[in-house]
């Protein structure tokens, strides 16, 4: 009789609380659709139809061949480019960085984090001039190098593909430690003791032990600092020159001065569509690193 | 090894080669370690021969996995020396010392296959790749484990896992192979099984293995000699047979034997026994033939497995049986001893004969059996 009892009672408030509980569900879930639907949905749908219009309003593709041709092609290489540079230089940084501060004692630790993280709550615009104080001719780094009678100094390190990089990279840089920094703390120290006791080197353990281990993390922080700097607009319009112009530079000019929508529109859903590519291969690869953590864990 | 009375083993070594011992024998002399004062090894010495199971047992606490991370190189003593062969690696970084090592926690890496993983350590050796392919193949034929070869470790079992990593510590025929709590992380039924797999694969190859353990019942099956320690001594280094039955401080008779402890005085020695009058009972009692004067004061141990319940005028005491706990083919008994106000005393007799609570009985122990230590704490 106890069974039949301890068999058959709970199923039906269980079911009873998640039909309850989906409801409920709903009714919180609601403001939040109203306010993607019209604030998010609806732009980015009509942005889509825009790129699609001709100025009589029939369908036409040629705003896309437009974008996809002459000077608006190079720029967007340009911006390809450069974010590519990005992403590789604020992944080595990062990774010297965060590499750096696993090795520090917790408070310490903390405090690294603290200096890493800080520098990104001061807004960005006064960060990107305070690069062009730095980098400038008569800047910090210049004066520094010349007193020092180095050769070749003052260096151009600013209005050009160098200059942007810098900025952008110093703005990559606190995603990719802290991505890294957590992947890295994951990693079980023990299995690097284990290769030790096989006889492995330090080098060897770092090959392949260490950073097969990371390398998820690795993946990940690139894409989404490739993916950040593919829109990134104050940095690369104040530190870039000319030649460095960037999408989405191009994308306000045409807005503010040209007034032409329907091919800013265009080159916003290439970039839209450029960086979901670039957030599908980050999903891929974390989702990878993940079930690669569930294995290390049993 | 002959007290290794374990069912035919359930793994064949490849082609039956004879056994050829690829161990090597240590030596570890005089070993120190200290953290801040607490002293967790002191003075550690002892000699394993080539192709020797030695485990080292002890509580946490015990300075058993210190010693052992010290041998491997983990962790650096602060005086004495090891001794791998002929070679003195006291000083060496654990990647020059060559040793094997089973962790507790397998550390199998999990971006590699099973093959890959038993294949790490030669490939750090530059063993060429069709040798190497034999001989993981060869080696996990051994564990049981052919087949496995192309998973990756999470999709393995918690035993099938700890195969592995003992694959990948014996595939490279290290001097010798230690292992930590290698077992800890498994249910009872495959430790058992693992124990015996593991004491086959070192008789088969002659390893010299170092095990760490907790587990007494572990210790006893697989050991040919047993370190007890405590609170970093070495207590007593013997086989088995000897801790079990000449334990040489109370200490190795309690957490072996989980003995009975009796306060008792020396009356008398003959020529083989020593003739002690227990001081609760008043009953006198035969026991080992032991060098302390008469009138000694000293503690008598017997384990609850070698006392026989007998009849009230045959034993050395008597007393009441307050709780008979009936586990399989033992009757565990507690006994109040008459005159006794102490704790119970302990029995395992053969289930068919064992006595019921409530039953009065006498209690009895062959000379051989009874063991004497010095009581220190008595006047």
């Amino acid at each position: 009789m106890a069974a039949t009892l301890t068999a058959g009672a709970p199923a039906r408030p269980r079911k009873l609380l998640a039909s309850r509980k989906t409801r409920v569900g709903i009714l919180y879930a609601l403001p939040v659709v109203v306010y993607l639907l019209v604030l998010f949905v609806y732009p980015i749908f009509s942005t889509l139809l825009l790129s699609l219009k001709d100025a009589d309003g029939s369908f036409t593709l040629h705003w896309y061949a437009d974008a996809l041709t002459g000077v608006n092609l190079s720029v967007l290489f340009t911006t390809l480019r450069i974010s590519a540079e990005t992403a590789v230089l604020s992944l080595v940084f990062g990774f010297v960085l965060a590499q750096a501060i696993t090795r520090l004692k917790p408070i310490l630790a903390g405090l690294a984090m603290l200096v890493v993280v800080v520098p990104h709550f001061v807004s960005a615009l006064v960060r990107t001039y305070g690069w062009i104080i730095m980098l400038g001719d008569k800047g910090l780094v210049n004066e520094s190098l010349t007193s020092l009678s180095v050769p070749g100094a003052p260096f151009q390190l600013l209005y050009n593909e160098l200059g942007v990089v810098i900025g952008t990279t110093s703005m990559m840089l606190p995603y990719t430690v802290l991505l890294l920094y957590g992947v890295m703390r994951g990693v079980d120290r023990r299995l690097l003791a284990a290769a030790a006791s096989m006889g492995a080197g330090k080098v060897t353990i770092f090959r392949r032990i260490y950073l097969p281990l990371v390398a998820p993390g690795l993946a990940s922080a690139g894409l989404l600092s490739f993916i950040l700097s593919l829109g990134y607009y104050i940095t690369p319009a104040l530190m870039g020159g000319p030649n460095q112009t960037m999408i989405a530079t191009l994308i306000n000019q045409q807005v503010t001065k040209e007034n032409q929508w329907n091919g800013a529109a265009a080159q916003g859903v290439i970039l839209l569509v450029l960086t979901l590519a670039g957030l599908l291969l980050v999903k891929a690869v974390t989702s990878l690193g993940a079930s690669r953590k569930k294995r290390s864990a049993t | 090894m002959a007290d290794f009375g374990i069912a035919a083993p359930s793994v064949k070594v490849a082609g039956n080669k004879p056994a050829t011992a690829t161990g090597k024998s240590l030596s570890v002399v005089a070993l120190r370690k200290t953290y801040g004062d607490v002293v967790a090894v002191d003075e550690a010495s002892m000699e394993i021969a080539a192709g020797e199971f030695v485990t080292f047992l002890g509580s946490s606490g015990s300075g058993k996995t210190t010693t052992l991370m010290m041998i491997a190189g983990f962790c650096e003593p602060d005086s004495g020396t090891i001794t791998v062969g002929d070679r003195d690696v006291t000083r060496l970084a654990p990647q020059k010392r060559g040793l094997g090592f089973v962790f507790q926690q397998y550390l199998l890496f999990p971006h590699m296959t099973v093959s890959e993983n038993v294949a790490f350590p030669l490939t750090l050796r530059g063993v060429p790749k069709a040798e190497i392919r034999r001989r993981v193949g060869e080696t996990l034929e051994i564990a049981g484990l052919s087949g496995f070869g192309g998973r990756k470790p999470r999709e393995l079992s918690g035993g099938q896992q700890q195969r592995v990593a003992l694959c990948r510590a014996l595939v490279y025929r290290p001097p010798v192979i230690l292992m930590d709590e290698p077992l800890g992380a498994l249910d009872k039924k495959l430790r058992d099984q693992l124990q015996v797999e593991i004491k086959t694969i070192q008789q088969e190859l002659g390893l010299t293995v170092i095990y760490v353990t907790h587990d007494q019942e572990e210790a006893l099956v697989m050991s040919d000699r047993i370190a007890v320690m405590r609170n970093g001594l070495i207590e007593q280094f013997d086989t088995p047979r000897e801790l079990f039955e000449r334990p040489r401080t109370p200490f190795v008779a309690d957490f072996l034997g989980a003995a009975n402890f009796l306060p008792g005085r020396i009356e008398q020695h003959t020529d083989e026994h020593t003739l002690v009058r227990l001081d609760e009972s008043g009953g006198l009692l035969k026991a080992r033939r032991h060098q302390l004067p008469s009138g000694a004061c000293v503690k008598v141990a017997v384990q609850p497995g070698r006392l026989r319940a007998c009849a009230t005028d045959d034993g050395f005491c008597t007393g009441t049986v307050e709780m008979a706990t009936y586990v399989g083919t033992l009757v565990r008994a507690g006994v109040r001893v008459d005159g006794g106000d102490g704790p119970l005393l302990r029995l395992e007799v053969p289930a068919g004969r064992g006595p019921v609570t409530g039953e009065r009985i006498g209690i009895s122990a062959d000379p051989g059996d009874v063991n004497l230590f010095a009581d220190e704490q008595a006047g």
